[in-house]
């Protein structure tokens, strides 16, 4: 009776997959000069880790997307804009499977995202052919922005090749790191990570340093056995870390230990509420977003709409949500938008003031125009600006 | 006649015995068509799926569709390899996608920069298939000595091994003495693998790589179907059944179990080349352990040792995962599924009446008093446009904030669902009503804003409801247990 | 003989090894009575984090705790060993108690749907955002930062310490459960022939609930050991000490409870060291090429005894 049942469950489920395939089967890859009338809204797809390993990281940026988009919303002479998401489990095969249903979805006008650089690598050639915008707020290898996907591909984080020599320069001027010291460099795995860790090694190296590198797993906790490598020749730690608590605990391992190192930690471990033990030092490309005033109400109302703590990869997603709204405005005024036409008004955009602090704009080749890198001290658990 | 049936024949068994008599019981059209479907020999099935698949490409022009196709022919593969090594041979590989991984970074170092290879594909693959199947001869050698749990784990232990190799393996120096090579690419994988170049023919499009696993697939699966049916095969099934039997009845074990699993190496080994050739790169995300988690639960579900069930296990699983990402379809396919849940398994008809219309009754009760005790309550927005939104509109309630009432409810939603499974007849059909409305408003509330999470529950929960109610998986047969 | 090194890894790894120890017994008792693999227990772990992580917003948060911290200690183990215990009776209950005849794989695919479920319900209710005890802030008795120097200029925490000594007392608590009475008689009857046990008149059902709820009780206490010395809470904490602590039941001897506590300890060893002395970068494949070596040395685990087929 039971197989009986089954035979009918399997052919009905067929045939409802049939149903539900033919229910969403849309005109393939949308031409991306096949205009869209802006009077019932516009979709933006937004590709994001939000479940998986870095589920704590794509889940704040899509929070933050949302944010953005539900308070624009509720302006009814704004052209309505809605987010479709998509996860990608931080597995870029994953991520272009994805990336086809947006290139497929027509009314997909722009992308946010994708979160890490070897996504990026793998959703290009498909996002590209459909002549999708792209603009992640977290990519930030080097290579992304050599030419491959101009006009294509935006980030509004500067790389790491900003990053990495900022660093490495802070640590012997002002850190007093010298030719014949050692410093410790452990990085988490992802390539976020390993792609800082290069550089700032080998710029170090470049001086005389001696580097020591290191890996642990994003999901470690303990580093005991990595501090006692710590000894007293070891004047730095560098910790390009994405998760802020994985470098507070190993600084305050650190500590626990009596070791005199100085922790350094990149601009994924910037967040005054997670990482605050005294005498670190951080790099970040903008101010901090909880100490900018003009910021209050907004983070205040994040809150109060996604309770929990933030991540500072995070906000650049919000900016980015308000980027396309600015182009999608601007793309929209003869009442009609295509694809490649808010790409082109996406890269034009320029905000004078943004939630990070600084203005925001692209360079030709997608990257942040004008990025720098700001050094912080930990002081009393607070932030201060030091270069 | 009758009472030749009767007497119980010496040396049959009894089910067995009955089998003419259950044949018999089918009636009606359902029953014939049962009887020419049991006619009809089995690779014509596997054809016909074939040629149903072949159609997909043609009646569809959309590039997601096509692509999910081919990721659930790759599923599908990868769960026929493991079926050979779990569903015949018995020997539980947990560690499995390290093979597929192997023939996807081999492919990719043999035709891409990163060692200056570009072989021809024809040349390639059986390479790849070979040095796998060597591969899973190797990982195989210490069955010799563990058995059941504990070669499970050792294939675990490989897997963790390839793991950290291929993630670690751009800066490799053999005990210090040669200069750190770049192996896998490390976290940045191996990028700009070459497409697949038959000897001329190249394969750069979402449909040639679809047909190509397309066929690909029919070709194993004829193979296995060959295998199936000659000596090997049921060799493997009495050594699944009953080792020590099998032992006794001089069948090489030993020789067996290798087999197996050199063969289902080489099929993810296959599969790996595939899979290198349409993502262009590779990266060493896709080889780990929530990936054999998801072949096991598309085997197991579609019924382990059966060739069928492989292909409904994937098709149920992944095209499920793909579909429920997208709200409005997630939500029509949960109201759908419910109320045929409900029309199936309710009888007699008054009952399932009741039940429905106390549900709407119920939910419009809720939603009249609820609403104008709390205005706030019904401020949001539903989760589909049209006739059945504006139906939910009135029906459920949805409060502007619902993340704080939402989770709660969620909770308990989850124990009423657990009470529901310890109530019986009347009680049980009552205590429907409340569930259902709850469970509406969870959904609309809550579950459906989140649909990446919401899609891994559901998961979740039909692996464990199905798995419940057949344990053998939908094409499976039940195991008839010899005291 | 750099000593420091040696005795701060020797530290680190018996304390990672506690953790992975008490989850292990867990399996190990499941395993034993039920011959079934429960992969949803790594995720009753998480659940008694979070619990834990709930008593101490209770009473305060972590930098301005009402109550003694020694009472509030004690009353996170007690919630997360009840909440713990509590959950992993109810999944006995209802999905893995019609599955006692099926073939093996059945409760093994179900205890995979469990998993899912409870991690991705925890993330949609308790956000994916890593979380954090802060036990380094308890005031007058800070945990973690402070604890005592030994002579190799190590410094061992005060977290290290209620850990292992945490462990050592469950375990031994739980050995003279097991051995001396009548309920732990009964569970090793069980384990060892549960029809001959029914027969003898064992409620075998209620023997069962009670292995499944000391099990999970002690995978919620390793939980709430683990974030107070780490301070880390997030819904998939589960997955990753789930694998290392079922690791270590079977490279112990899987249905043995001894073995299960000397693999967990092995583990954390092995691990601690193989950072230190030889690589982090590779740390945890040396760590899986020793425990092949070992189950190629003794087939049955460390402890293990080959199992007798009858025919």
């Amino acid at each position: 009776m039971l197989k009986r049942v089954s035979l009918i469950a399997t052919a009905a489920s067929v045939a409802a997959l049939a149903i539900v395939a033919s229910a969403v089967a849309r005109p393939a890859t949308v031409a991306a000069s096949s205009a869209l009338s802006c009077k019932k809204g516009v979709s933006i797809g937004m590709l994001a880790p939000i479940t998986g390993p870095a589920a704590s990281i794509g889940a704040d940026q899509l929070h933050w997307a949302q944010f953005y988009f539900s308070q624009w919303d509720k302006n009814k002479k704004h052209v309505k804009i809605k987010l479709v998401q998509g996860d990608t489990q931080l597995d870029p095969a994953k991520a272009s499977t994805v990336a086809q249903s947006f290139a497929s979805n027509g009314s997909i006008v722009g992308v946010i995202g994708p979160a890490g650089s070897d996504e990026v690598q793998a959703t290009a050639p498909i996002l590209k052919k459909a002549g999708l915008a792209f603009a992640s707020g977290s990519a930030t290898r080097v290579s992304l922005t050599n030419g491959a996907w101009k006009g294509f591909f935006f980030r509004d984080v500067p790389n790491d090749g900003v990053q990495g020599p900022t660093a490495a320069n802070y640590m012997a001027s002002a850190l007093g790191v010298k030719s014949g010291d050692s410093v410790m460099i452990v990085d988490d795995q992802e390539s976020y990570s390993t792609g800082l860790a290069d550089i700032v090694g080998q710029s170090l190296a470049g001086k005389g340093v001696k580097v020591d590198r290191e890996s642990i797993s994003q999901k470690a906790t303990d580093f005991s056995s990595l501090v006692a490598k710590v000894t007293s020749s070891f004047k730095v730690v560098y910790l390009p870390f994405q998760l802020a608590s994985q470098a507070q605990l190993f600084a305050q391992q650190l500590k626990a230990q009596g070791k005199s190192a100085i922790v350094f930690g990149s601009d994924g471990t910037f967040d005054s509420s997670k990482f605050n033990v005294n005498g670190s030092y951080i790099s970040f490309f903008a101010p901090d977003v909880t100490t900018i005033k003009a910021d209050a109400s907004v983070v205040a109302a994040f809150h109060k709409q996604f309770p929990g703590a933030t991540s500072p990869f995070g906000a650049p997603n919000y900016v980015l949500a308000q980027m396309y709204s600015s182009a999608v405005t601007t793309a929209c005024k003869d009442g009609k938008i295509t694809r490649t036409e808010l790409r082109k008004d996406f890269g034009k955009v320029s905000l004078k003031s943004t939630i990070l602090g600084t203005p925001i704009k692209f360079t030709s080749n997608g990257d942040l125009a004008g990025a720098k890198f700001h050094i912080f001290k930990i002081v009393n658990g607070k932030y201060e600006t030091v270069a | 006649m009758d009472g030749e049936r009767d007497q119980p024949q010496v040396g049959v068994d009894e089910w067995v015995a009955s089998h003419a008599e259950r044949r018999e019981q089918r009636t009606g059209l359902v029953g014939r068509v049962q009887d020419e479907l049991e006619r009809l020999p089995r690779p014509a099935f596997y054809l016909a799926f074939g040629v149903a698949a072949a159609f997909l490409p043609v009646f569809t022009s959309n590039g997601y569709i096509v692509r999910v196709g081919f990721d659930t022919l790759l599923y599908m593969l990868l769960a026929l390899g493991l079926n050979i090594t779990v569903g015949y041979a018995g020997i539980l590989d947990l560690g499995y996608v390290a093979f597929y991984g192997f023939g996807a970074f081999g492919y990719a170092m043999l035709a891409s920069p990163q060692f200056g290879l570009h072989w021809d594909t024809l040349f390639i693959i059986p390479v790849v298939v070979v040095a796998t199947a060597i591969l899973g001869l190797l990982v195989a050698l210490p069955s010799r000595r563990l058995v059941g749990d504990y070669l499970a784990i050792v294939t675990l232990f490989f897997l963790q091994f390839f793991v950290t190799v291929y993630q670690n393996g751009n800066s490799v120096s053999f005990f210090g003495l040669t200069r750190h090579l770049n192996i896998t690419g490390g976290p940045n994988g191996i990028p700009n693998v070459d497409n697949f170049d038959l000897g001329g023919l190249k394969i750069s499009s979402l449909k040639g790589y679809f047909y190509a696993a397309l066929i690909t697939f029919i070709l194993v699966l004829f193979v296995v179907y060959l295998v199936d049916r000659s000596r090997t095969g049921r060799a493997w099934k009495s050594l699944r059944e009953d080792s020590l039997a099998a032992e006794l009845m001089g069948i090489p074990v030993n020789r067996l179990k290798l087999v197996a699993f050199a063969f289902g190496a080489a099929i993810a080994g296959l599969t790996g080349t595939l899979f290198a050739a349409l993502n262009t790169a590779v990266f060493s995300a896709d080889f780990d352990v929530p990936t054999v988690i998801i072949i096991y639960a598309m085997l197991i579900l579609g019924g382990a040792g059966t060739i069928g069930g492989v292909i409904i296990g994937a098709l149920v699983v992944n095209v499920s995962l793909e579909v429920l990402r997208t709200p409005g379809h997630a939500t029509w396919i949960f109201y759908v599924l419910v109320t045929a849940t409900l029309l199936v398994k309710i009888r007699p008809w008054r009952w399932l009446v009741i039940v429905l219309g106390g549900t709407i009754g119920f939910g419009y009760a809720a939603h009249a008093i609820i609403s104008s005790i709390w205005p706030s309550s019904v401020g949001g927005q539903t989760s589909v446009g049209g006739g059945l939104g504006t139906f939910l509109h009135g029906w459920v309630l949805h409060p502007k904030n619902p993340m704080m009432v939402g989770n709660v409810t969620f909770v308990i939603l989850v124990l009423a669902i657990l009470a529901l499974t310890l109530l019986q007849g009347w009680q049980r059909r009552l205590a429907m009503i409340p569930t259902l409305c709850l469970a509406a408003f969870v959904w609309e509330n809550r579950l459906v804003v989140e649909p990446s999470i919401t899609r891994l529950i559901l998961l979740g929960v039909i692996l464990i409801v199905l798995m419940n109610a057949r344990p053998q998986g939908l094409l499976g047969s039940a195991r008839v247990e010899i005291v | 003989m750099n000593w420091n090194l040696f005795v701060t890894e020797l530290s680190a790894g018996i304390t990672h090894g506690c953790v992975y120890a008490l989850i292990a017994l867990g399996y190990s008792m499941v395993y034993g009575i039920l011959k079934l693999l429960n992969f949803a227990h790594g995720d009753i772990y998480m659940v008694g984090a979070y619990i834990g992580l709930g008593i101490i917003t209770v009473f305060g948060g972590a930098t301005n705790v009402h109550v003694n911290v020694v009472l509030m200690l004690f009353l996170m183990f007690a919630a997360a060993m009840l909440g713990g215990g509590l959950l992993g009776v109810m999944i006995e209950r209802f999905a893995y108690r019609r599955l006692r005849t099926a073939p093996r794989i059945a409760p093994l695919i179900t205890a995979l749907g469990v998993s899912f479920f409870l991690e991705n319900s925890a993330q949609l209710i308790l956000g994916a955002q890593q979380q954090s005890y802060n036990s380094f802030s308890w005031p007058s008795s800070p945990i973690a930062l402070n604890g005592f120097g030994l002579p190799a200029q190590v410094r061992v925490s005060y977290a290290q310490v209620i850990v292992v000594a945490g462990t050592i007392i469950l375990v031994i608590a739980l050995t003279y459960f097991v051995q001396r009475t009548q309920t732990g008689k009964a569970m090793r009857a069980v384990s060892f022939d549960r029809e001959a046990a029914a027969m003898m008149g064992i409620d075998v059902d209620r023997v069962i609930v009670v292995t499944f709820f000391i099990g999970s009780a002690l995978a919620g206490a390793a939980g709430v050991f683990n974030s107070i010395a780490y301070q880390q809470v997030f819904p998939t904490m589960g997955f990753q000490a789930g694998l290392f602590a079922f690791t270590a039941a079977v490279v112990g001897g899987i249905g043995n409870l001894p073995g299960s506590v000397l693999g967990g300890l092995l583990i954390g060893l092995a691990e601690a060291f193989s950072i230190g002395y030889i690589s982090s970068t590779f740390s945890q494949a040396i760590v899986f090429a020793i425990l092949i070596a070992v189950m190629l040395v003794r087939p049955s685990g460390l402890l293990g005894r080959a199992a007798v087929q009858k025919v």
